[in-house]
């Protein structure tokens, strides 16, 4: 392998097989990711190699399905994020850590007594049953998450449940699952919380955040808020029937997938997929009738996409479900209808939207050719009924005696 | 009360080009509308996106218009009259309506056999009249928080939030536009069901004498 003289890190990465290039052109995705222009490549390369010292990080697992971690493990492909992820000295990882019992417990007091830490926290933070919904050797779920994100420099909330609940969360919620953000709120801890959304999050995005904190922001919370492009966004929580403001990289969230999706100039052309394997599908057509959710959902999947940028949901032929929206599930299923289904509750279940216009419209058509008919049978028609003398008000007046 | 005259001061030319504009406005925004919560055949969205969005933009300005123009203009201010006012004053509630709101609602409820007195308008028609101003313009506002350009800005972002998010949103628009089909139906229906003379003046700008 004819490599030139370089860092550590390309040892690193020919052991996994990834040549120079490959990591080049990552470091370019991250720039994306961050804002920044794919010129940008070579200082993160450079930031990258240099090795910045290792960051002592905490990732929790709240109530979740590990697809994060998954998501970012690419067990199979060990890659490029991997080895960024290295970076961070993870004192704690449920999933994939060495350590357990009660030497992993140690790590985690010992990474909280120590400070200045990155805590990145994935999975819905469960408040049923009294935060019983959730408990890791005897603690409850919450009560870990409060006392690391107190300690914390700052904390990542990755993917859809940490944000705001995620799927747990979906109507009715018994388990009480609610986000990261929402949750400090109530606890009154003001650690800064930046939300990277979607099920599961994008590793891209988690490495961005991490380049961004160690090398551009210094590892400062501060330099870190003030030079990252952040958006914010409210919505309430119902179950704590509280508001909360959230934020994120302005980069990540601030643009539809439909503005960015491939599929768009089918979507304008109308030429739609009405079928799932029909020659329509199978030309590439915009999968808008087929329920995508792309036109609400605010993520730029369709740039960073997935699997080392091979390819997204829409991109695959599956229309977008929308799991980077706030609320994602309520908010978008039927995930295969255009809009969401209103919870009508009790035993009307939950109905489209299309059916309630359509019902409303033929009930107030039959009515109105009913009464068309009424009107007829009356004799008012043709020169209209004859008007009264005087108002009914004015009349009973009168009857009355008039006025005094 | 159709037994009366219709003259064109119940309805100046100017209303009678509003009216045309906000008839034809909305048919091409619910045509439209309809196409772009399901495209029903191919080929169609550029030219539907479009048109909602041209005719989304003349609806307000027409709306606007016509508003303003209410304080300036005179109308009658009864039918079979050619005595004018200013038009806004035959928009507002009038002694003439005081009272009535109930009579009117019994007469179409057939329990009340004689016409009730009433201005121009009836209370009924006065309330739904008003009521399409406010709601045209809430139309618009949720209209304007789906629309690309304009749906980031603070303004529209907070109903955004309020609602529940973009899809809600559009859940709103959507059942609004049957506001709309349903105040069109029912005003198309009670403004003829006498006879076609109401909207001869109205679209014709024809005159009839009884
Ligand atoms: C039946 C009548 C017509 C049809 C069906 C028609 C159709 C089209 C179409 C499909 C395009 C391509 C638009 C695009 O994809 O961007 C086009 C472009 C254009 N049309 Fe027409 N057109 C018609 C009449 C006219 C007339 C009468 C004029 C001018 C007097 C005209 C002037 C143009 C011009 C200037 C362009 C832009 C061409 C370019 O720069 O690429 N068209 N037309
Ligand atoms: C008055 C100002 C209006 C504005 C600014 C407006 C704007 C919009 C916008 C931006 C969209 C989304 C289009 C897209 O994403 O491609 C939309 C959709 C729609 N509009 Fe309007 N509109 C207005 C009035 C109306 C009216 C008067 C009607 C019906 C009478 C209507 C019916 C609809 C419907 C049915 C949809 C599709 C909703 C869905 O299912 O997604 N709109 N409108
Ligand atoms: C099928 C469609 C329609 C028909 C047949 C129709 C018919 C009429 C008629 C006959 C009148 C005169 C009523 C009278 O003098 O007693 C009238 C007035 C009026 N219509 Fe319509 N109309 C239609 C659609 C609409 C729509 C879509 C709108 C607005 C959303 C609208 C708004 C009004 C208003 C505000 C007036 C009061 C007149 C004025 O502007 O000064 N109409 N219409
Ligand atoms: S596939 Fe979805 S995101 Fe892409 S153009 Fe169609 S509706 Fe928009
Ligand atoms: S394209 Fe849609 S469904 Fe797929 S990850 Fe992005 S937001 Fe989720």
């Amino acid at each position: 392998m004819a490599q030139e003289a370089h860092g550590a890190i390309y040892d690193l990465l020919a052991v996994r097989g990834v040549s120079r290039r490959d990591f080049m052109k990552y470091c370019g995705y991250v720039a994306a990711t961050l804002g920044l222009s794919e010129a940008a490549a070579p200082q993160i390369a450079a930031a990258v190699e240099k090795g910045a010292k290792l960051k002592p990080a905490l990732w929790l697992n709240g109530g979740s399905c590990t697809g994060c971690t998954e998501s970012m493990a690419q067990v199979d492909t060990p890659d490029v994020a991997t080895i960024v992820l290295e970076l961070l000295s993870l004192n704690y990882f449920e999933t994939i850590m060495a350590a357990a019992g009660e030497q992993a417990e140690k790590n985690i007091a010992d990474t909280i007594a120590a400070g200045n830490y990155l805590l990145i926290y994935e999975g819905a933070v469960m408040m049923g049953e009294d935060g019983n919904t959730l408990l890791v050797n005897g603690h409850k779920g919450k009560d870990i998450l409060e006392e690391a994100a107190a300690g914390a420099q700052a904390i990542l909330a990755v993917g859809a449940c940490a944000v705001d609940g995620g799927w747990i969360y979906a109507h009715p919620n018994p388990a009480g699952g609610i986000g990261v953000q929402s949750f400090l709120d109530s606890v009154k801890v003001a650690t800064p919380v930046v939300n990277l959304p979607c099920c599961p999050t994008s590793p891209e995005w988690v490495v961005a955040m991490v380049v961004q904190w160690l090398l551009v922001a210094g590892d400062d919370p501060a330099v870190f808020l003030e030079k990252t492009a952040l958006l914010e966004k409210k919505y309430h929580d119902n179950y704590r029937d509280a508001d909360v403001s959230l934020l994120y990289p302005e980069y990540i969230v601030g643009s539809t997938i439909h503005d960015n999706c491939p599929r768009r100039g089918h979507f304008e052309n109308g030429e739609f997929v009405t079928e799932f394997g029909s020659e329509e599908e199978a030309k590439g057509y915009c999968l808008y009738k087929v329920g995508c959710k792309g036109p609400q959902t605010y993520t730029q999947c369709p740039v960073t996409r997935w699997n080392r940028s091979v390819s997204w949901c829409v991109n695959s032929g599956a229309p977008c479900i929308g799991c980077g929206g706030l609320n994602w599930v309520d908010n978008n299923a039927p995930f295969f209808k255009r809009l969401s289904s209103i919870q009508m509750g009790g035993s009307l279940g939950n109905v489209q939207p299309g059916s309630v216009g359509a019902v409303v419209g033929g009930v107030a058509a039959a009515a109105l050719v009913a009464h068309g008919l009424g009107m007829k049978a009356a004799g008012r028609i043709g020169d209209g009924p004859p008007i009264e003398e005087m108002k009914a008000y004015d009349r009973k007046r009168m009857a009355k005696g008039g006025d005094k | 009360m159709s037994s009366q005259a219709h003259y064109r001061e119940a309805h100046p030319l100017v209303f009678v080009i509003t009216h045309w504009i906000n008839l034809i406005c909305m048919i091409m925004l619910a045509f439209s509308g309809f196409y772009i919560h399901y495209p029903f055949f191919d080929g169609f969205m550029g030219v539907a996106r479009g048109m909602h969005f041209v005719a989304m933009f003349v609806i307000l300005i027409n709306l606007t218009f016509r508003v303003i123009a209410a304080f300036f203009v005179k109308t009658a201010t009864d039918l079979g009259s050619r005595e004018v006012d200013t038009d806004i004053k035959n928009w507002l509630p009038q002694e003439k309506n005081k009272h009535q709101f109930f009579e009117t609602v019994k007469y179409y409820l057939f329990l009340r056999k004689e016409g009730v007195i009433s201005a121009k308008y009836g209370s009924l028609q006065k309330i739904s009249y008003l009521a399409t101003v406010p709601l045209t313009y809430l139309m618009a506002y949720t209209g304007f928080a789906l629309y690309g350009p304009t749906a980031d800005w603070g303004f529209f972002m907070w109903g955004t939030e309020l609602v529940g998010g973009p899809m809600n949103m559009r859940i709103i628009h959507y059942f609004m536009m049957w506001v709309f089909i349903l105040f069109t139906m029912v005003h198309a229906y009670l403004a003829n069901i006498y006879n076609f003379a109401p909207s001869k003046i109205i679209f014709l700008w024809k005159e009839t004498e009884h």
